[in-house]
């Protein structure tokens, strides 16, 4: 196969390790296993699939339409497939038939739901909004929400599965609160005659730390692709591995005098005679524009600085004397094991978060799946047999 | 009816900047730029839109980005340049699919001839130390350029080509003066390409000596303006790109209230807030939370808190906003709806990055 310009490196072994890994962590407790945004960027049904051969009884997905890709390519209702934000145009019709778990917000979002009710019950997660205010309802909408919700299970129109909030991690104390909020609003629901089977507040981060919030399920993301959203906490130093290695081969390199201005604006000047490599990854694959003097690659073990401003498809690194070559792989993150840069050196270096930087690696550079490929479900959907 | 979230690119836009951008660079053709997804407008939509307006070349990064104009249905009609190559390309989808690449290296250039690709451009350094051969590698390219036209090999050197810095205006020239060496190198050897080429949207707008036979144009074919002290209007161009988003719930929140994760913005006042399906995941950067305002109706409203994976937030007090109403982040300012450029300061960036980091998540639809 053709190595390419460039390349994001997707290993399933690892995602399927750190699944167990933190499946093991979480026991008797439920792990859904959260793949909104295309996984976060490595690519939803390889995921997916990955997780469903390793036995996973819960997914969230985030939207309808994403859930229905996972049922097209065989992901059977035996797993649980949780959405919870909708657009408002949406007809619920096809997810109540592939009985994708919808989480509603308000009374005329569970309105729509019912209204759209044929054959089967629709599977229904209610939300609480417990200060994150995305979504879920207010302490105002929810004995309303509760009541619609209460009669139209009466009716067997629709089947109340669970009740869900989001935490804001702001603190422990503003999370101890939210979780309270929470609590009040299920004992409410209760009181007015519903019976909640399933109860899921933690996602990632309060799952590990908090392990009274953990109820009946946690919600893992980023864990689960190997970053860890815990301040000074790494991948390894919690047995994870980074799933996600973004690499490139070096398309050209140059000798060049001392004082040569390098990319746009010259804002590097090299100060000495060096050689620059150019990195065929820009800012629009996701590499920021202003990564100069933040951001060091790998090549063949040795890091090397960003020279010069990021292009929207390149940019260049400058390797001094060091024999580099065109087609030399260059690794912007992995694991860190062969001393490149990891996903949370880079949430670092560019003051955000690890789920940023993979989430934002553009569609112009593939996924490649190494690893589980030959077998099981995902072995079938890699071969092409599953599309 | 719900507000449509997405990309709406406008045709119409496209066509009008294309001709605007025509004119303003004649003689010189237009070599219209629609690599990284068309700067994330949807490259199949707007090369097809451009080469209805008159556009007889297209120029990409690399060959992944042309084969898909090919097999779109762009035909061979029309022109399509390509010019940063994987170390192990053989070219042989640049001579099947009739697209040109441009070359940077003795190797490129004997690959390219081995695999029959009728003309190459040749691509030169010229200062930006980028792809281009630097000139200490001119005389043996020049010479592997000339030794195919001698031995009668069927790639012809078509073109000349290399890139600005835009550092300075002095800095540019400078580099349009090593250009012509490069020139004078070629014709030395016998060698006359009927196309050079050096200017892309800053070059070709602000400095037209250094237009040459064809002007690279991307951004400003978007209706985006290169320069920071000049708008879309005052270049006469129009943004093609709107982006809106249905809003998904509105809520009310007590004074004091957090929003978002970590709490970086608390109500002041009891307020509301809506909420809308775009996040970082999208390509809008968690950063922009707390730094820019989008449109609703006919109002400004701060976009509060962090911006999540697939979310964000937007405190519209005690105006008349609700459920399926459409929020505009940006689109043309002509129209009243906040400038690309507002986005793009915010987070200390170019217009260019902004765009073009609107993610394949989003859906697009031309008008």
């Amino acid at each position: 196969m053709s190595a390419g310009l460039r390349r994001a490196v997707i290993d399933l072994d690892a995602y399927r390790a750190n699944l167990d890994l933190v499946r093991s962590w979480m026991q008797p407790v439920e792990v859904m296993a959260i793949m909104k945004a295309d996984a976060y960027g490595h690519g939803l049904e390889p995921i997916a699939l990955t997780a469903v051969d390793a036995g996973i009884r819960w997914i969230g997905v985030l939207t309808v339409p994403a859930a229905l890709r996972l049922r097209a390519i065989g992901v059977g209702e035996d797993v649980h497939l949780f959405t919870w934000q909708h657009d408002p145009a949406l007809d619920f019709r096809d997810a109540i038939d592939s009985a994708v778990d919808l989480g509603v917000s308000n009374v005329a979002e569970l309105r729509r739901i019912v209204d759209a009710v044929d054959q089967r019950p629709a599977r229904v997660h209610l939300g609480v909004d417990s200060g994150l205010h995305r979504d879920g309802a207010t302490a105002e909408d929810w004995t309303a929400l509760v009541e619609l919700a209460r009669d139209a299970q009466r009716d067997g129109r629709i089947e109340v599965v669970a009740a869900y909030t989001h935490l804001a991690e702001s603190s422990d104390a503003d999370d101890s609160a939210a979780v309270a909020h929470f609590d009040a609003m299920v004992e409410q629901a209760e009181d007015l005659g519903l019976d909640i089977r399933w109860e899921h507040v933690a996602a990632s981060l309060a799952g590990l730390e908090r392990k009274e919030f953990r109820k009946d399920m946690v919600r893992m993301g980023a864990n689960l692709f190997g970053i860890p959203g815990a301040d000074g906490v790494s991948a390894a130093d919690l047995g994870l591995t980074p799933v996600m290695t973004l690499s490139a081969s070096v398309a050209k390199t140059k000798r060049v005098p001392v004082g040569t201005g390098v990319s746009y604006d010259y804002t590097y000047r090299t100060d000495t005679e060096t050689t620059l490599a150019l990195v065929p990854v820009g800012y629009a694959d996701g590499v920021p524009r202003a990564a100069q003097g933040r951001l060091e690659v790998a090549i063949d073990d040795t890091r090397y600085p960003i020279a010069g401003r990021v292009a929207m498809d390149q940019f260049l690194v400058d390797v001094g004397d060091d024999d580099v070559r065109v087609g030399d792989t260059v690794t912007l993150f992995g694991t860190g094991e062969d001393g490149e840069a990891t996903v949370l050196e880079w949430g670092r270096a560019l003051d955000t978060i690890g789920e940023e930087i993979v989430c934002r690696i553009g569609s112009r550079v593939p996924r490649v799946y190494e690893g589980h490929s030959g077998e099981g479900r995902v072995g079938e959907y890699l071969r092409g047999e599953r599309s | 009816m719900s507000a449509f979230t997405g990309v709406t690119v406008d045709r119409e836009a496209l066509i009008a900047n294309y001709a605007t951008v025509a004119e303003q660079v004649a003689p010189s053709g237009v070599v219209a730029v629609v690599k990284a997804d068309a700067y994330g407008h949807g490259a199949v939509e707007v090369a097809r839109a451009l080469v209805d307006a008159g556009a007889d070349w297209l120029g990409v990064a690399d060959l992944d980005e042309a084969v898909a104009l090919r097999e779109a249905g762009i035909d061979e009609g029309v022109r399509i340049l390509a010019w940063l190559h994987a170390p192990d390309e053989d070219f042989r989808r640049a001579a099947r699919y009739g697209i040109t690449p441009a070359v940077s290296s003795v190797e490129q250039l004997s690959t390219a001839a081995d695999a029959d690709v009728p003309e190459v451009h040749l691509v030169v350094d010229t200062g930006l130390s980028r792809n281009g051969a630097v000139e200490s590698e001119w005389p043996e390219l020049f010479a592997t350029a000339a030794a195919l036209t001698r031995n009668g090999d069927r790639t012809r050197i078509e073109g000349l080509m290399s890139h600005l810095s835009n550092a300075s205006r002095s800095d540019d020239l400078d580099q349009d003066v090593a250009l012509q060496r490069a020139i004078d190198g070629l014709a030395a050897v016998g060698i006359r390409p009927d196309v050079v080429h050096l200017a892309a949207s800053a070059g070709s707008l602000a400095l037209p000596e250094t237009r040459r036979d064809l002007a690279r144009v991307g951004l400003a074919l978007y209706g985006l303006s290169p320069f920071p002290d000049r708008t879309s209007a005052d270049l006469g161009l129009r943004p093609a790109m709107r982006v809106t988003a249905a809003v998904l719930r509105t809520v009310a929140v007590p004074a004091g209230d957090g929003v978002s994760y970590g709490y970086t913005w608390r109500a002041e006042q009891d307020t509301r807030l809506a909420v809308i399906g775009l996040g970082y995941a999208d390509g809008f950067d968690r950063a922009y939370g707390n730094h820019v305002s989008v449109r609703i109706g006919d109002r400004r409203f701060p976009v509060v808190g962090r911006v999540a994976m697939n979310a964000m937030h937007i405190d519209i007090g005690d105006a008349d906003v609700a459920i399926g109403d459409e929020v505009v982040l940006w689109g043309d300012p002509a129209n009243g709806d906040p400038a690309v450029e507002d986005w793009a300061a915010a987070i200390g960036t170019i217009n260019y990055e902004v765009v073009a980091r609107v993610g394949r998540s989003v859906e697009r639809r031309t008008t």
